[in-house]
């Protein structure tokens, strides 16, 4: 068995339940609440949400963002403490999408902030959202 | 009260004349000056919703066109007043005498998107848009295809170049 | 000690869009101990200019752009949209078609009041509330995917002409069954819950006078008690054949609103119990509008449409100048109202704690406020 860094070793041991913090903007807002709900129920993975990012593993960016807002999500990113993960959903938020002419939308999201898994669809079903969490349980065994 | 009383009343004062569009709407055109004096007297008749107000941006005549719908509870029926004034140096009264705070926060909206000074309005500081030094967005002449362009996207990007070829 | 000598201790707070309490939109509030002393919105996070992206598009692409200017009821926009364009076309919609759309409409609504009801029991703590909301709402977005493809954008469903597919049998059978659910949800819910009561009696009382000065419409002006809806003074598609009430209240609190809410759900149920019992046979979308034309001309005109979604009153005033993309297009919606004004006088001399009941209780949107 090859010797795993020791970064790896911690990840394999904090990224066993994630905690969630929700940047949900508009249409993220429709979808992915009932991801919370009860019929689609996240905390049977082990996932809650929390209400400050001091205490987050995850943030879910979804929903198309503006420069007013995309400012806030990196002073979001900047409080949340080391091992951490950004996932993009929808289209919007990664490509800029069906507002890919308007003045106030950003249009690629890794200049602004470092994302490691994209989920694309308009917006995303709930059973995306929980496919990607598997992915990144994978992503952890297969890091070095 | 009928839409015919309606223009029947306001073409006795100010001797304008309006015209039914169809049922339930009229439209009234009037000079910027007597502007506030027609909104009072309409708001007397009963019309004290203010629905919307909006302005249409004419760059080939030159004028910004400003447009007031006003709902009236009572008679259920809407009024259009629709008053011209020039491009090159937009100002006008505003209507927060008349209709409050509604009235205020729409020319707000309109201050910072189209440019035009309201005198009277006790407020109007940025509403949406944070360090905006460019022109007012919504004018004709200002084209967002080419902005978004310049700014957002780079012609070294496999998937953005397409973008930059004339469809 | 007498609280009016603790002046010079205010401080500045910022209720903002990362609080599990508040929406996209923030607020800054000044505090003074436990009190609130103004406040002032701070809108903008989800601006797009919807009004000009418009203007480079085809009609039949709006249809598809309108779901988005709310996310929370997309089908109400889409009618509206479609009816500014028929109206300045001069086209006649089919009357299946129109019956349709009113089914469409008022299953939208009962959705919308739904995740009012349950970001409401966030805002006051009941978290019961917030599961069985979003528990029954699921039932309805499964009816949307069967009937237009989507669970929460339906792509334009609504579009210039009528609608683009018929009703499909299967869902006439399952339309009758998830509105019994949902009325025995609103009997279990109407049983009076002392806990809501407390937090939500005599808060954010709004006077009639002040609310037609500030512009309010729909649910918070007929909870200070004026009767007015468009769907009875102006009806339009075919309203004024179906027998429903408008729930009014005279207290303009918190309460008042969230009684107004649990009324029109139950109302909606009925319309479309009639809706779809005098449904009739025909065509679904007008002859000119099936086969995709992308060059029809729209001539010149203005108009100005106004509709009741399930916030307030919406309208949508359209102006073209000859050509096939129209020239200026204005959204009013109700929530730019509700959110500004309305909220800002409303949060004056209130504790800290009443900030959220208050604010979810004016059921604002905050996309349809920026737009």
């Amino acid at each position: 068995m090859a010797k795993e860094s020791p970064q790896k070793r911690t990840m394999k041991k904090l990224i066993k339940a994630i905690w969630v913090f929700n940047w949900f903007n508009s249409c993220g807002f429709t979808e992915l609440v009932p991801v919370v709900g009860s019929r689609w129920d996240m905390e049977r993975f082990g996932m809650i949400v929390v209400g400050s990012p001091r205490h987050a593993d995850v943030l879910f960016i979804a929903g198309y963002q503006t420069l007013k807002s995309i400012k806030r999500a990196q002073r979001i990113y900047e409080q949340m403490p080391e091992p951490r993960v950004v996932i993009a959903l929808g289209s919007c938020t990664m490509t800029g999408g069906m507002y890919w002419d308007s003045y106030n939308t950003i249009k690629r999201l890794e200049d602004y902030l470092p994302v490691t898994m994209y989920i694309p669809g308009c917006p995303p079903r709930p059973e995306a959202v929980f496919e990607a969490c598997a992915k990144i349980f994978k992503h952890v065994e297969e890091m070095e | 009260m009928m839409e015919k009383e309606i223009i029947d009343e306001i073409k006795k004062k100010f001797g304008v004349e309006g015209f039914m569009q169809r049922e339930r709407r009229v439209i009234v055109k009037i000079a910027p000056d007597k502007l506030v004096e027609l909104c009072k007297f309409i708001k007397d008749l009963g019309f004290e919703h203010l629905s919307s107000l909006s302005i249409t941006d004419w760059p080939k005549r030159g004028i910004y066109e400003h447009t007031y719908h006003v709902w009236s509870y009572k008679d259920k029926i809407l009024i259009t007043i629709k008053t011209e004034i020039n491009g090159d140096k937009p100002e006008i009264d505003s209507v927060y005498p008349v209709w409050g705070e509604s009235a205020q926060i729409h020319e707000r909206e309109m201050h910072e998107l189209f440019g035009v000074e309201y005198k009277g309005n006790p407020d109007l500081s940025p509403l949406f848009l944070e360090g905006w030094h460019e022109k007012p967005p919504f004018r004709k002449d200002f084209d967002w295809r080419e902005y978004v362009r310049k700014n957002f996207y780079d012609k070294e990007n496999d998937r953005e170049r397409v973008y930059f070829e004339e469809v | 000690m007498k609280p009016e000598s603790v002046g010079k201790n205010e401080y500045e707070l910022f209720f903002g869009p990362a609080h599990p309490g508040s929406g996209n939109f923030s607020v800054r509030l000044k505090i003074d101990g436990e009190r609130v002393v103004s406040a002032r919105a701070d809108p903008g996070y989800l601006h797009r200019g919807f009004e000009k992206l418009m203007e480079y598009r085809l009609p039949i692409q709006n249809a598809v752009l309108s779901d988005r200017i709310c996310v929370l009821e997309a089908l109400a926009w889409n009618l509206i949209h479609a009816e500014a364009v028929e109206e300045l076309i001069g086209v006649e919609v089919p009357e299946r078609a129109k019956y349709i759309r009113v089914i469409m409409a008022e299953l939208s609504r009962i959705q919308s009041h739904l995740i009012w009801y349950g970001v409401l029991s966030i805002g006051t703590g009941f978290d019961t509330g917030f599961k069985l909301a979003f528990g029954y709402r699921d039932f309805i977005l499964d009816l949307f995917e069967l009937i237009t493809g989507g669970r929460v954008y339906p792509a334009g469903y609504i579009c210039p002409g009528g609608v683009r597919r018929d009703l499909p049998d299967s869902a006439k059978e399952r339309i009758p069954k998830v509105l019994d659910k949902i009325e025995k949800m609103i009997d279990f819910v109407k049983a009076e819950n002392p806990a809501n009561i407390g937090r939500l009696r005599d808060v954010g009382v709004l006077k009639l006078e002040d609310a037609i000065r500030l512009g309010a419409t729909g649910p918070v002006i007929r909870a200070s008690g004026l009767r007015t809806d468009v769907r009875k003074d102006e009806p339009y598609e075919v309203y004024d054949r179906f027998d429903f009430e408008v729930p009014v209240r005279k207290e303009g609190d918190a309460y008042a609103r969230f009684q107004i809410c649990l009324e029109e759900m139950e109302q909606s149920v009925k319309i479309i119990h009639q809706a779809l019992k005098g449904l009739p046979d025909g065509d679904f979308i007008d002859k000119r509008f099936s086969k995709l034309k992308l060059n029809m001309r729209m001539p010149e005109g203005e108009v100005y449409v106004r509709n009741e979604v399930a916030r307030g009153e919406a309208g949508v005033y359209m102006v073209s100048d000859g050509g096939t993309k129209p020239y200026r297009v204005k959204i009013r919606g109700p929530s730019f109202l509700h959110l500004i004004p309305v909220l800002e006088f409303l949060l004056r001399d209130v504790q800290i704690a009443d900030v959220p009941a208050i604010y979810w209780s004016l059921n604002g949107c905050p996309a349809d406020m920026d737009r």
